[in-house]
């Protein structure tokens, strides 16, 4: 065959390979820094070079399988005896295009970002683990069988869990690196069940034969694979890593691993429920209740935090909820038959996978600014930063107002659509009305606090006088930091203005699954795009108006400028001002039952009090559950197994022949 | 269209007038002869005239505040059936939209609040984020139970038309409940006694008054219009409840709309005049009443449908 047949005649081929060079493009990227490491600037231009090239190759591959799917798939024989097979259907070719372009946006962050010269080791490899991230999160949703798949899963799991140890100096990352470690193996533990009950039945590794599964075997594979994808996603209880782990990692990888590598468990549950060809109502009543609880307990615990990337990773458990409220009302739509809300469940999910991977890793990016020129993430020490960072300051603004949901930006219409496939679900029989409504008053009060938290975070970090010192001296001079955040704030309100396109790419994702019956007309979701667009503009419109408006009234009058006023207080300072604890407090009192809230602070007493102090923490229930509930438990049991491990090499060679004897018996 | 066009036209300019309604009824039951009905005119006059200060502690976004605010109240009134014609404005799902603008304008209000650095807008801001997020849930359950009534998901479907009467031909009774629930967010919303005081003297008891201090000249105006078409939002939804009925005559229907507005308002001022400013900690279980309230309705109603 010569190289013009190769290339015209076998396009699945070419086509697929393509993502290949982009993966080995990535992962070079994280080889030329181990390389280069004697020259900070070389090996920093050729680790983002490369990285960059691979995630444009594969952005290019992904849209362009998306919108002409030609069903690509490899195949190659590992140890012999198994197959590992790769192909990419709408679903993975969607969270292709969120996963290159995050990494992509991550990765030029990461040039002006990674400055620490005296260890260039440290950054040689931290490329290294990036890429091979990278990388393995496109194998991932793009495996096509159960031995790639966990492959690749692992993968993934251990390259971001040496990121998560980059600064393994401080002995709080490194126990914060140990604990995200057991939570995605104990995860990748409860898949590998999934996949031995399913290998069980079918006998063989690959995906589609999942559908000839047994009913009770379908519920349990499902279930675990709940479980396992879960705790890789986020999903509140299984999330207690999340918190711990974003704050210990780089920002930029923070970004990653928030806006899409916890998308990967997201895209485990629906791939999974897809192939599983479930039609239990019991499933979609699980996703979206689970989704309800991490959305609202999700950012509850994101008001009650005092470090800013706390706070964001909570608020990722919010927006996973978000996307599993999206997909379980879906589920409740194949239950019950109603394609409209399968479409508008799935589709406003899977956007808002999309959209939640662009605001929150450019929320992330601007955290990692303030934290990279302040020297703190605690909120409640900074203030006025927006007068000395512009950029940043309004880009995490436009991704604030993303993140509450609020028009014309993504973030509402996503939450639009799930709206409307809730509203749809009210119309239903019993189950789907109680379901349906519980989601769409969820949805409303998580929109309510999310608001209360940006503005908190807003507000006190951007806004306001500073709180120290620090302040003086900022600026933001790095143009490969600020690059991305622009570019993705531009998305944010780019998706909010425009959402037909976006919206086009999740239902092609949605339409690979295979979910709807029958014919399903696209034009009137078409349609309810445009309505967002419309009303966006008229918005629009109307503001701008009011700005010309605005400046004719303003023409010729005195503008000048005074102190705030302060209600005759003569001598106010800084320190005066509302701070994130006390702008949250009343909410988290109402909240006190799922948020327990410990207080620290010693009385006031005597005509010269001594120095006092007032301390106040909310507690994570999963956390303080978890704790007693599963790891004393365990902890007791192998307490009591101690004397199996005595040291003795005779006695364990012993162990091992014995293991190889009781299991000749089952072979 | 153009009828719909003339009729947000008189909005825009009446809404002021209908403020001054509370004013007048307060007066009233003080036994006072009260400020003239025009006053909300004089003094918006009077702040377009002006210049303004800022403080040296804030930002653009606390001149941001005021326009957003203003734009998100000017664009909600094109979705609004007035006197029961249809919308400028309406698509499936506008009552989404509808909602989430306003939370659009509360996000600057707020946000313009912080800005100053002054720890009484603070308070008030924190209290701004807290309350509303219960309306939001009674206004969602409102909307689940109008759609599971009607079957429709924008506002003209609900209020345009002979709409309103068909709600209380499916509904009945529970109706009320709405109507309370409702009124219960309009006070919350717009700041109202018994949870806000918008005539207070100390600035620590306050909610929208404190967050709106800085402001000054045209901005404040801004701000003034912005809460007199919020009201007027709110007061159109309660006004075609309680009168829901559509006649063939034009301008009668428009005279009878008006004074339901009137009673709104009305009931408005009475309430201002009767109670007192809950403590700050007991507003949100007044707030979650009007949820019950709604909850209750869809309840009993899914009884009476079946």
């Amino acid at each position: 065959m010569s190289w013009f047949d190769y290339l015209f005649f076998k396009r699945e081929r070419v086509f697929m390979s393509l993502l290949f060079l982009a993966v080995i493009i990535i992962v070079s990227g994280g080889i030329l820094p181990t390389v280069f490491r004697k020259q900070f600037i070389l090996m920093k231009a050729a680790g983002v070079l490369s990285i960059s090239v691979g995630c444009l190759i594969g952005l290019g591959y992904a849209v362009n399988e998306l919108f002409h799917p030609g069903g690509s798939a490899a195949s190659f024989t590992y140890l012999n005896r198994f197959s590992l097979s790769f192909q990419t259907d709408g679903l993975s070719a969607f969270f292709l295009i969120a996963i290159f372009a995050v990494s992509m946006m991550a990765a030029i962050y990461s040039f002006h970002y990674m400055n620490n010269r005296e260890k260039p080791w440290k950054t040689a490899f931290s490329y290294l683990f990036f890429s091979l991230l990278v990388a393995s999160m496109a194998l991932v949703v793009t495996a096509g069988n159960m031995i790639s798949f966990m492959l690749s899963w692992e993968i993934m799991s251990l390259s971001s869990f040496f990121l998560v140890l980059y600064n393994y100096e401080s002995s709080e990352n490194r126990s914060a690196g140990y604990l995200y470690f057991i939570f995605s193996h104990v995860g990748a533990m409860f898949i590998l069940a999934a996949f031995g009950v399913m290998y069980s039945h079918t006998g063989c590794f690959d995906f589609t034969a999942a559908a000839t599964l047994p009913d009770r075997a379908k519920m349990i594979v499902f279930l675990l694979f709940f479980l396992g994808f879960g705790s890789k996603a986020g999903v509140f209880p299984f999330h207690v890593w999340l918190p711990h782990a974003h704050p210990a990692a780089p920002s930029h990888i923070s970004a990653v691993m928030s806006g899409v590598m916890i998308k990967t468990g997201i895209y485990g549950i629906v791939k999974m429920y897809a192939i599983l060809g479930l039609n239990s109502p019991i499933i979609g009543g699980m996703v979206c209740g689970a989704g309800m609880i991490s959305g609202i307990l999700g950012v509850v615990y994101a008001i009650g935090q005092h470090d800013l990337k706390r706070l964001l990773a909570y608020h990722s458990v919010e927006n996973i909820g978000i996307i599993l409220i999206g997909l379980g009302i879906g589920m409740i739509g194949v239950s019950s038959g109603n394609n409209i809300m399968t479409v508008l469940g799935f589709t406003g999910g899977l956007l808002h996978v999309l959209n939640h991977s662009i605001f929150k890793s450019l929320l992330f990016m601007g955290a990692g600014m303030v934290i990279r020129k302040t020297g703190t993430g605690a909120i409640s020490c900074l203030g006025g930063l927006l007068k000395k960072m512009k950029v940043t300051g309004i880009t995490f603004l436009m991704g604030s107002l993303a993140i509450c949901g609020l028009p014309p930006f993504n973030g509402f219409v996503s939450e639009f659509f799930i709206y409307m496939a809730g509203f749809k679900g009210v119309g239903l029989d019993k189950t789907s009305f109680i379901m349906s409504h519980l989601a769409i008053i969820s949805l409303a009060v998580i929109g309510g606090l999310a608001l209360a938290c940006f503005t908190k975070v807003m507000g006190i970090i951007f806004q306001g006088e500073p709180r120290h010192g620090f302040a003086d001296n900022l600026d933001e001079n790095e143009p490969m930091m600020l690059l991305p955040m622009v570019l993705l704030a531009g998305a944010c309100a780019l998706i909010g203005l425009f959402p037909k396109l976006f919206f086009i790419m999740a239902l092609k994702g949605v339409a690979s699954l295979g979910l709807v019956h029958g014919e399903m007309p696209i034009e009137p979701f078409i349609r309810m795009t445009g309505n967002i667009t419309l009303a966006a503009a008229i918005f629009i419109t109307v503001f701008l108006l009011l700005l010309v408006l605005r400046f004719f009234l303003y023409k010729g009058k005195p503008v000048t400028s005074f102190g705030t006023w302060d209600c005759g207080f003569t001598q106010p300072t800084p320190r005066m001002q509302y701070t994130g604890g006390s702008y949250g407090a009343s909410i988290l009192e109402f909240f006190e039952p799922v948020a327990p809230l410990s207080e620290d602070h010693p009385a006031v007493n005597g005509l010269f009090p001594q120095k006092t102090h007032y301390k106040r923490h909310i507690s994570d229930i999963a956390e303080v559950h978890l704790g007693t509930v599963i790891v004393k438990p365990v902890l007791a049991i192998f307490d009591k197994l101690r004397w199996i491990q005595h040291g003795d090499i005779h006695l364990y060679i012993a162990y091992i022949l014995l293991a190889i004897v009781v299991l000749l018996f089952f072979v | 269209m153009i009828k719909s066009i003339i009729l947000l036209g008189l909005a825009i300019l009446s809404a002021p007038f209908f403020s001054a309604i509370i004013l007048k009824v307060k007066a009233f039951f003080g036994g006072k002869k009260g400020p003239p009905l025009l006053i909300n005119y004089y003094t918006l006059l009077k702040l377009f005239k002006k210049g303004s200060v800022y403080s040296n502690s804030t930002t653009f976004i606390f001149k941001m505040g005021p326009m957003v605010s203003f734009a998100s109240a000017l664009t909600v009134l094109m979705f609004l059936p007035i006197a029961g014609n249809n919308p400028i404005v309406s698509f499936h799902g506008d009552v989404i939209f509808v909602f989430y603008l306003l939370g659009l304008g509360r996000f600057f209000t707020i946000a313009a609040a912080l800005d100053t650095a002054s720890p009484f807008e603070g308070m008030g801001a924190a209290r701004e984020a807290y309350f509303p997020i219960i309306c939001e849930a009674t206004m969602f359950m409102v909307l689940v139970y109008f759609y599971k009534l009607t079957g429709q998901l924008t506002l003209a479907s609900y209020f345009s038309g002979s709409q309103p009467s068909g709600l209380w031909h499916l509904a009945g009774a529970p109706l009320f409940f709405v109507i309370v629930a409702i009124f219960i967010v309009l006070l919350t919303e717009n700041s109202r006694v018994p949870v806000d005081d918008p005539t207070t003297h100390l600035e620590l008891t306050m909610i929208h008054e404190v967050m709106v201090l800085d402001h000054s000249g045209p901005d404040l105006a801004f701000i003034e219009l912005g809460s007199f078409y919020k009201l007027f939002f709110y007061s159109t939804l309660l006004g075609r409840l309680i009168y829901p009925f559509k006649t063939q005559f034009p301008v009668q229907d428009l005279c009878l709309f008006t004074g339901s507005l009137i009673a709104v308002y009305g009931a408005i001022g009475i309430t201002e005049s009767v109670m007192a400013r809950f403590r700050m900690d007991k507003v949100p279980r007044f707030v979650l009443a009007s949820f019950g309230l709604v909850f209750f309705a869809t309840i009993l109603t899914m009884e009476f449908i079946r």
